[in-house]
This record gives structure tokens, C-alpha cells and sequence, in this order.
């Protein structure tokens, strides 16, 4: 199914939380600010509703999302009010892949977590979580997996400082 | 210190001894806990399993990582894009063309630029020849982790002829950031085809060496066999990929069904076939299928090979391209097939010189998460087999 398939049977099936598709599009020529987009189309849905979401995207017998490919978090900028959350599925049946987007507030980054629908997500959380400094509710497990467990900050934040030393040892 | 650890692991399932009662001749003794690794010959690399013991049995495991974490997502956010592609070459650094390949692809799909022919198909080749490389380490090594040295040295002495080829095209035997954003960084020298050809008509003589040898030894079946049981729904359920799904007896190859560059093409020529293991020695989904698939696919990449060196057109190997490269706005997530399975990449542009993120998602990371499940249960003995089944690049499971 392409994208636009995929996203009829979304607004069909009423998955919760769906808000809207983004799709890449060319440069306004009136508008010299306007740069478009390049890529991939993606939906956004709702942060506190992406886990209902998931599920609905995996149980759906005609969107059949057996996989959880990948999810991640970015940091746009330094300014931004918001992370995003990129998530991506796969169907291995049907051979189409869906790139999901959400939204957190960078002061209150806490969402339920995907664990129960997909396993998945285990590690990929637990990376987010030290990496972006993201709350999943309900996750099994939320220690760091890549940092030591001391570490300090958040540093795959925009904002994020270097430390200048650990443990005694120099970074500078 | 291991006890506050091993605290979040879940509580065992299988032990069992479950009730002082029932202890009659034997003493009890309490689980034991151990260290495997992170210096271990057979974590390939520096990695630490913390394993829970009651007697020979594990109990529990728990894999700890990051002693090779480089930050490679953050040095994306801080290099241009073309600065990032050597760093690339070392995440999974038995497959260095294919890492080059996979974040050239997910650039280029924000690029939008035109590839040459040539640079498709040399790229195919490349990226093959170090498929048959990576599979002959893991195949070679897992050999070895289970106590057989011969083979290791087999598959060692075509990889390096594999090795001196890609010195002859770039210069480099490890880390060859030769595959660039918008082709290749330079043309083969003066007859490299006509070796590559070569190494294709010796390794299928010496293929059916490593099956014999190794992959129908009746030590070796009995090590692997019925060992390490991942199942059809842990396979999907775990987003395992490559040929851990392949292993587990799942038809699925992003080459054949998310076809990207000319895959799709040699496809529908016939050119190549997706091995899928059968369960043949023992239960499906075993050490000894996973192992199966590679020895396998080494095959089907010769295959592919031959096919690129039928087909090659003369003509630039790299596009038109400015020196200081602005990627449009957007952002775009690529998936290959890497030797351990699908390398995503995930990338964001604002339009500038540098990304704005650099996702890695790496196929060693997401297959690794499945120790957690399959160790519980097995011997202490067999743990060793089955981690080095998951064929896992630490550099690519830290990053």
C-alpha cells in the first residue's frame, strides 16, 4: 500500500490520536522564506495516544504493521518548545513501511510507553530516555543502556554542555 | 555490587529447584552470578552479559553495553554531511561499505540526485563482496567460539582476498568511506573486474569447503542444533531483521522487497534467491539456521556479483555534486539490508550544512535485545553459542 492508502485506512479504522499527514512538497516560488520539504511523508499523531495508535496500526488486518523498525526522538533546535518522537513500522506482509511523528514538550517529556505493544521498543526507549531525557510511563525497565548510569545531562539536546570533567578525568 | 544489578531482573521462570524439600542428596546452593565479558573473546568485541546461574542452568540474563559508545549521533549533529561519512566506516566495521552506502542513500534521498549507472552497480558490487566478507567472520569466528579453530583460518584466507581488492579500489582494507553521497568516490582501477570475477570463480570452489568442514560437522550440529530457539513471533515482535528473521524462517529481505538501488532489477532476472532456513538439523529458528542463511547468502552475493560485472556501462561514477554540500529541508528514513540485517538511517535537514539529526539504527542493537529472552533456560555452556549466533558488531550495538 502506498502512503496515501495507508493513510485512508488510518482515517477509516478511526486510529486514536491521528491528527494529521505531512507530505513533501516543492519550494513556493512567490515565497522566498518558503524552502519546502524534501523526504518522506509521514503522519503525526498524538503523543499520549501513540501507543493505542501503534496497536491499532499493528492489529488492523489490512495495515498489518508486524515490526517496529526504529524509535527515536530529535531535537530540532536550541529555541524549540518541542521534541519530536519518530517512530517507524514495517509490514513485512504487505511490504510498506509508515514514519509516525509526535510531539513532547521539552519541560514535560513523559509519554506511555510502546512496550506492551511492541517489544521492540525496550532498548530503543531506554536510549531515549538518557539520550533526550524522555519519561516512558510503564516501561519495564528505564535504566541507561549506552551512558554509564551516572551521567549527567541530557546530550542529545540542542542545549546540551560538554561536561568538563568525569571522574576526575579531564575532558578539555 | 552484581546483586544490586541483577535486582531488575525478572524474576527466573525456570528454575528448577524451586522448594528447599526437594533437595535431598544434593546441597543447595544459592544462583551464582557472572560475568561474561566485557573482556571475552566471544563477545566480539567489548560487551558484558551478566548472567544469573543455578548450576549449569541460566537463570537470567542481562546484557550491558556502552564500553564502545562513541557518540556517533552527536558527531552527525556537528559535521557537515560529507565529514560524517567516514564516521560511518566504524559502527559496523565488518561492513563498512554497506554503512557507507546506507547513509549515502538516506542523504541522497533528501538530495534528490541522480545516480550514475556505473556507480549503482559497482556500488552493488562492493557492497556485496562485503557481505561475503562479514558473513565469513561470523562464520568463521563462530566457529571458533565454539571451539573450532580450522575454519576460522579458511574463511579468513578469502577475506583477505576479498580485503586486498577493496585496497586496490580505495585504498583502504578496513574503513573505506569509498561509497559517497551521489556515487562512488572513484572509478576501479585497470583489470579490478576481471579480478573480481576471479575471486568469484575461486570462492565457489572453495565454498563448499565451509559446508563441509564446518556446517554439516556432526560437532558442530550437535553445538547448534535445537539451541537458541528464536521463534517466528519473538523474531517480529523483537524487530529482529536480516538473517536473524531469515533464521527464524521468515521470507523477508529488503533487497527483494523494498528494493532500492538496481536489487529489484537482478530480482526479476533471476538472478538471486532469498535463503530461507527450513529447520533442517533441529527446530526451527536455531543457531544452526542462522548459521545456515549465511553460509547460504554468501552464495546468492557471488551471484549478485556476476550479475553487476555482466551488466557494467562505461560513464562517470559520481553526480553532479557542489564541494560544500546544503541538503534540502526535509527529512527521510532509509533502510538497507546490511549483512546483520536492516541498517535504518534516519535523517533531518533545515536546509543547512550540517544535519540536524543523525538516527542510526543499527541491526547488531536490535537483534541483541533478544538475549534478554533466549538466554533463560539454556546452559551456561550454549550461552556462548548462542551470542555468537546473533553475529553482533559491539561498534555498531554501542555506536
Amino acid at each position: 500500500m502506498d502512503f496515501q492508502g495507508i493513510l485512508d485506512r488510518l482515517v477509516a479504522i478511526r486510529a486514536p490520536g491521528l491528527v494529521k499527514s505531512d507530505e513533501p512538497r516543492k519550494a513556493d516560488p512567490k515565497d522566498k522564506k518558503d524552502k519546502g520539504r524534501a523526504g518522506d511523508p509521514f503522519v503525526i499523531v498524538e503523543a499520549r495516544e501513540l501507543a493505542e495508535f501503534v496497536r491499532a496500526c499493528r492489529d488492523d488486518d489490512r495495515l498489518h504493521f508486524e515490526q517496529l523498525v526504529d524509535l527515536t526522538a530529535t531535537d530540532p533546535s536550541k529555541d524549540a518548545a518541542e521534541l519530536w518522537i519518530n517512530v517507524q513500522l514495517l509490514s513485512l506482509k504487505f511490504r510498506h513501511r509508515l514514519a509516525i511523528k509526535a510531539f513532547l514538550p521539552k519541560n514535560a517529556a513523559s509519554m506511555p510507553s510502546l512496550v506492551p505493544v511492541y517489544r521492540a521498543s525496550q532498548w530503543h526507549e531506554r536510549e531515549c530516555g538518557e539520550m533526550f531525557g524522555i519519561r516512558f510511563e510503564g516501561h519495564p525497565d528505564p535504566r541507561n543502556i549506552l551512558l554509564p548510569d551516572d551521567w549527567a545531562g541530557y546530550p542529545l539536546r540542542k542545549d546540551y554542555e560538554f561536561p568538563k570533567e568525569y571522574h576526575g578525568i579531564s575532558c578539555e | 555490587m552484581a546483586n544490586e544489578v541483577t535486582k531488575t531482573m525478572p524474576p527466573s521462570t525456570r528454575l528448577r529447584r524451586t522448594d528447599a524439600s526437594e533437595v535431598t542428596v544434593d546441597i543447595r546452593t544459592p544462583d551464582l552470578e557472572i560475568n561474561f565479558g566485557p573482556q571475552h573473546p566471544a563477545t566480539h568485541g567489548v560487551m558484558r552479559v551478566l548472567m544469573r546461574t543455578d548450576g549449569e542452568l541460566v537463570t537470567g540474563a542481562q546484557p550491558h553495553l556502552g564500553y564502545l559508545h562513541r557518540c556517533a549521533e552527536k558527531i552527525g549533529e556537528n559535521v557537515e554531511w560529507l565529514q560524517y561519512l567516514p564516521y560511518t566506516d566504524r559502527y559496523d566495521y565488518l561492513a563498512s561499505m554497506n554503512n557507507n552506502l546506507g547513509y549515502s542513500l538516506a542523504v541522497e534521498a533528501l538530495l534528490g540526485v541522480e545516480i550514475p549507472r556505473r556507480a549503482t552497480l559497482i556500488r552493488i558490487i562492493c557492497a556485496e563482496l562485503n557481505r561475503i566478507g562479514s558473513h565469513l567472520v561470523a562464520f568463521g569466528t563462530y566457529g571458533l567460539d565454539i571451539g573450532a579453530f580450522t575454519p576460522f583460518l579458511y574463511c579468513f584466507r578469502e577475506r583477505e582476498w576479498m580485503m586486498s581488492l577493496f585496497e586496490k579500489i580505495c585504498g583502504a582494507r578496513l574503513t573505506y568511506s569509498y561509497i559517497r553521497i551521489g556515487g562512488v568516490f572513484n572509478d576501479a582501477p585497470p583489470g579490478w573486474f576481471e579480478e573480481v570475477a576471479r575471486f568469484c570463480d575461486v570462492f565457489e570452489q572453495k565454498w563448499p569447503e565451509y559446508v563441509d568442514l564446518l556446517l554439516v560437522n556432526q560437532i558442530y550440529v550437535k553445538r547448534t542444533a535445537n539451541v537458541g530457539v528464536i521463534s517466528r513471533e519473538m523474531a517480529l515482535d523483537f524487530g529482529l531483521s536480516g538473517t536473524m528473521v531469515r533464521g527464524s524462517g521468515i521470507d523477508w529481505d529488503l533487497r527483494r522487497d523494498m528494493p532500492y538501488m538496481c536489487y529489484g532489477e537482478i530480482w526479476r532476472d533471476g538472478a538471486y534467491k532469498i535463503p530461507v532456513a527450513k529447520g533442517e538439523m533441529g527446530t526451527l529458528g536455531d543457531c544452526w539456521d542462522r548459521s545456515w542463511v549465511r553460509v547460504m547468502e554468501m552464495m546468492e552475493s557471488i551471484k549478485i556479483v556476476r550479475w553487476c560485472l555482466d551488466h557494467m556501462v562505461d560513464g562517470p561514477v559520481i553526480g553532479e555534486l557542489p564541494k560544500t554540500l546544503k541538503v534540502p529541508a526535509g527529512e527521510a528514513y532509509v533502510g538497507i539490508e546490511n549483512p546483520r540485517g536492516e541498517l535504518g538511517h534516519y535523517v533531518v535537514s533545515d536546509g543547512g550544512k550540517v544535519s540536524v539529526r543523525t538516527r542510526v539504527r543499527g541491526p547488531s542493537f536490535c537483534n541483541l535485545a533478544v538475549l534478554e529472552d533466549i538466554l533463560p533456560g539454556s546452559l551456561v555452556g550454549d550461552a556462548v553459542a548462542i551470542i555468537g549466533s546473533t553475529d553482533i558488531v559491539v561498534g555498531e550495538t554501542d555506536r
